[in-house]
């Protein structure tokens, strides 16, 4: 199917020409978004794509109970009631549990009465559900319970302090607690004297504690830290460590007794022996009661490995991001403080600056019984979509291609193809590859400025009256801007270049791609888009140039012109069937216009 | 294919509305309730149904097979399911747009979770407690907590159903059994 993507230029080899890369490069589908992927900078004035933007976190939310969770104790190493930093900071606090089993969210049940309840005569009145503590864990969906694991409760409230008991006797948790004590001081200390010397340009502190980290564990990448308690280190180091910062040897020289040793990957399966382990995997009922792989990864190695033993999680918390441009530090994406509200307070996106367009080739939407291809599917193998028919070479279509105007000023528009000039031959109007021509309109026309529905009536007189009009079959409202010859006749004849119509602010201009003979695989072009509009300036329409607007700086309000890339792909052509259509090939650009 | 003939066994304790969708020889038991737009088809062989039951919305239940297809006491048949099963004890549920095979035969106390498809290749008997729920059809076996607190919201949406449904709905009166209405057979 034809689209149209647009390109974004962080990608750009060269920063002085954001020259997007030779579409018909495999390699060069990474530097074009679709428009509704892309985010605008007003301070650089370039589009940013999600590659470029710098992210960061702006707070963290429970998925099941929408609670905010500030990102100061998520990030807390130590908090009063947070012993395991793993288990409790990432995930939520407050009753928001994960079946083990289906991912589900677990709700908190009573348990049954004894059977005899049902066959009691029950009250009318009473609309109680029957049901008495111990309260546990259910899930709806696959019915799985806590009570195979063991988990009761006494209310049905407070779970997390219920759990967190039980939780800090576990062998893990003690182990973690000794060994964040025994690292303490040395953290303290450590960081207290790193810090003058860090020249890291993280502003934000999340970052640049996480790229420190990063860089600890990587030899001479970390700044070298000025000595714990002011000693030298004279003592001759071997090679492999003379990279090494000096604080390394002081993390050494204290060295950590683990509380008992842990033998065995997993709770609950202590067996030295593989063979053993692999029996103890296969007791009671085979090898399906393992625990499957998505039931554990995300738990961080506090599963069993076995079905019958996983505990339910807590739910882990989501983050809301908030995104910024790389060089102006300006933020395009702020999400709203609140967790059940998906609005953002600064949403700076690409369609509302660049016109969006859309790209249409009339003949190859099935089923026409009009010309073009008509080859049946089966002939077609390399088809990328079924229902699209392919252009068969040595032909011309003329193809669509609409544009929306999201400012709210009027436009000038002007497209040509870019070439990438190092693969031409000298000159040719049809080099050898790429194999098929484009011809597009060649002057700029206007669109008109967006404007709430109701006020489009009124503004019929205001747009331009061209004597072209009566020559567009069913404009609407306005004219068009013709181009001589290339605009006679409506919009189904073939070779009808120029604009084909305008309304509101959409406007629709008709390209012609003629393909070679021996053309073959896919029509995608770069298409250089250049854009005019008066800033600060809003009651431009009457006054709006057609033609002279680009090049009158003198004109009342600021003339802007902003230039991006797109990607047009028009469909396939179909490969070379066995005698009929002769050799697909592909032609160059040949009108590229100015 | 001999026309089906229609013949209604339906208790005069039962709630069937009267948009259902009957055909074939059907027996309903008493209590149960079947809500408008269900449709039960019993084209090749009966149908009865027993004490209890809830079928609600788009429920459809067909028999295909000559032998009659058997469903017991106290199940839910939640909306837009489809059953083919030619046995199906008590206490089970079929939750909302799942699909059961004509291969499959359900005893008590299943569970078919929403959106399942039930398709075993073979005959295949679900033993009790049988949970299948999610989009492979996974199975286990629930412990049978909860079954009493299940049973008891059951008799209350027994309860509520019978006093509300026909405040809002027409139901199929007693005149209307045994015989083929014109606005039923035929479609």
């Amino acid at each position: 199917m034809s689209s149209i993507l647009y390109h974004c230029t962080c990608t750009s080899a060269s920063t002085a020409s954001n020259v997007p890369p030779e579409p018909t490069l495999p390699s060069s589908a990474f530097a074009f978004h679709p428009l509704h992927a892309l985010y605008f900078c007003e301070e650089c004035d370039l589009v940013r794509c999600n590659r470029c933007v710098s992210v960061e976190v702006s707070g963290y939310f429970c998925p099941n109970c929408l609670f905010e969770v500030p990102s100061a104790s998520v990030r807390a190493e130590k908090n009063r009631f947070r012993a395991r930093a793993d288990i409790f900071t990432t995930r939520c606090a407050r009753n928001c549990f994960q079946c083990p089993h289906c991912r589900n969210t677990l709700s908190v049940v009573p348990s049954d009465p004894p059977e005899e309840i049902l066959t009691q005569p029950r009250p009318q009145t009473t609309t109680e559900s029957i049901g008495e503590p111990p309260f546990f864990l259910y899930c709806n969906f696959c019915r799985w319970d806590s009570q195979e694991v063991g988990i009761v409760f006494e209310k049905p409230t407070g779970l997390a302090l219920q759990l967190q008991k039980l939780e800090d006797s576990l062998p893990d948790s003690l182990e973690f607690e000794r060994l964040k004590d025994h690292f303490e001081p040395l953290l303290r200390s450590s960081s207290s004297s790193h810090h003058h010397t860090q020249a890291s340009h993280h502003r934000n502190p999340i970052t640049a504690a996480a790229s420190s980290a990063l860089a600890r564990d990587v030899p001479g990448l970390h700044q070298p830290i000025r000595g714990i308690s002011g000693r030298t280190y004279s003592n001759p180091k071997p090679p492999a460590r003379a990279n090494a910062p000096k604080g390394w040897d002081d993390w050494d020289s204290v060295i950590y007794k683990s509380r008992l040793e842990v033998a065995g990957s997993g709770v609950g399966i202590r067996i030295e022996s593989e063979l053993d382990w692999i029996k103890a995997l296969d007791e009671g009922h085979g090898i399906g009661r393992v625990a499957e792989m998505e039931q554990r990864w995300l738990s961080s190695w506090t599963q069993s490995l076995k079905a019958r033993q996983l505990q339910p999680l807590r739910i882990p918390l989501h983050s809301k991001k908030t995104k910024r441009c790389p060089d102006c530090r300006h933020i395009l994406i702020k999400p709203e403080q609140k967790a059940q509200s998906v609005r953002y307070k600064i949403k700076l996106m690409a369609a509302n600056y660049l016109p969006s367009i859309d790209v249409f080739v009339p003949s190859l939407v099935p089923p026409p019984p009009s010309g073009g291809s008509q080859l049946p599917k089966s002939k077609v193998k390399d088809a990328e979509d079924n229902g699209a028919l392919m252009m068969q070479p040595g032909k011309s279509y003329p193809f669509q291609m609409t544009f929306t105007n999201p400012l709210y000023e009027p436009i000038q528009v002007r497209i040509s193809v870019h070439r990438a000039p190092p693969r031409m031959t000298s000159g040719d109007a049809i080099p050898h590859r790429p194999p098929f021509g484009i011809t597009l309109p060649s002057s700029a026309f206007p669109i008109s400025a967006f404007a709430e529905a109701w006020e489009y009536e009124d503004d019929e007189d205001m747009f331009d009256e061209d004597d072209l009009e009566q020559m567009l079959s069913g404009n609407s409202s306005g004219g068009g801007l013709g181009l001589g010859a290339d605009s006679r006749g409506g919009r189904g004849s073939k070779g009808h270049v120029g604009v084909l119509e305008r309304k509101a602010n959409v406007t629709r201009v008709g390209g012609e791609v003629l393909i070679g003979r021996d053309a073959s695989g896919e029509v995608k072009f770069n298409m250089q888009v250049s854009y005019t509009y008066r800033a600060e300036d809003s009651a431009a329409d009457t006054t709006s140039p057609k033609k002279t607007g680009k090049d009158d700086p003198a004109a009342a309000g600021e003339m802007k012109t902003f230039t991006f890339f797109t990607l047009v792909s028009l469909g396939s052509i179909a490969p070379k069937a066995d005698t009929g259509s002769g050799a697909s090939k592909r032609d160059s650009a040949s009108t590229s216009a100015r | 294919m001999p026309p089906i003939k229609d013949r209604f066994i339906i208790s005069s304790k039962a709630v069937v509305c009267q948009d259902v969708d009957l055909k074939g020889d059907i027996t309903i038991g008493p209590g149960t309730i079947v809500h408008p737009k269900a449709t039960i088809f019993a084209i090749a062989g009966p149908i009865v149904i027993g004490a209890d039951c809830i079928i609600e919305e788009s429920v459809i239940l067909v028999n295909r097979k000559k032998d009659t297809m058997r469903i017991g006491d106290e199940n839910l048949f939640e909306i837009g399911c489809r059953v083919e099963a030619p046995s199906i004890g008590n206490c089970n549920t079929i939750s909302t747009r799942a699909r059961v095979h004509h291969t499959a035969r359900l005893t008590n106390y299943c569970v078919i979770g929403p959106g399942t498809l039930l398709v075993p290749e073979e005959d295949e008997t679900l033993e009790e407690y049988t949970v299948v729920y999610g989009a492979g059809a996974e199975r286990r076996t629930w412990s049978g907590r909860g079954k009493v607190q299940e049973a008891d919201l059951r008799n209350k949406h027994l309860e509520y159903l019978r006093e509300m449904l026909p405040k809002f709905n027409r139901l199929r009166t007693t005149a209307d059994i045994g015989m083929s209405s014109p606005g039923v057979a035929g479609r």
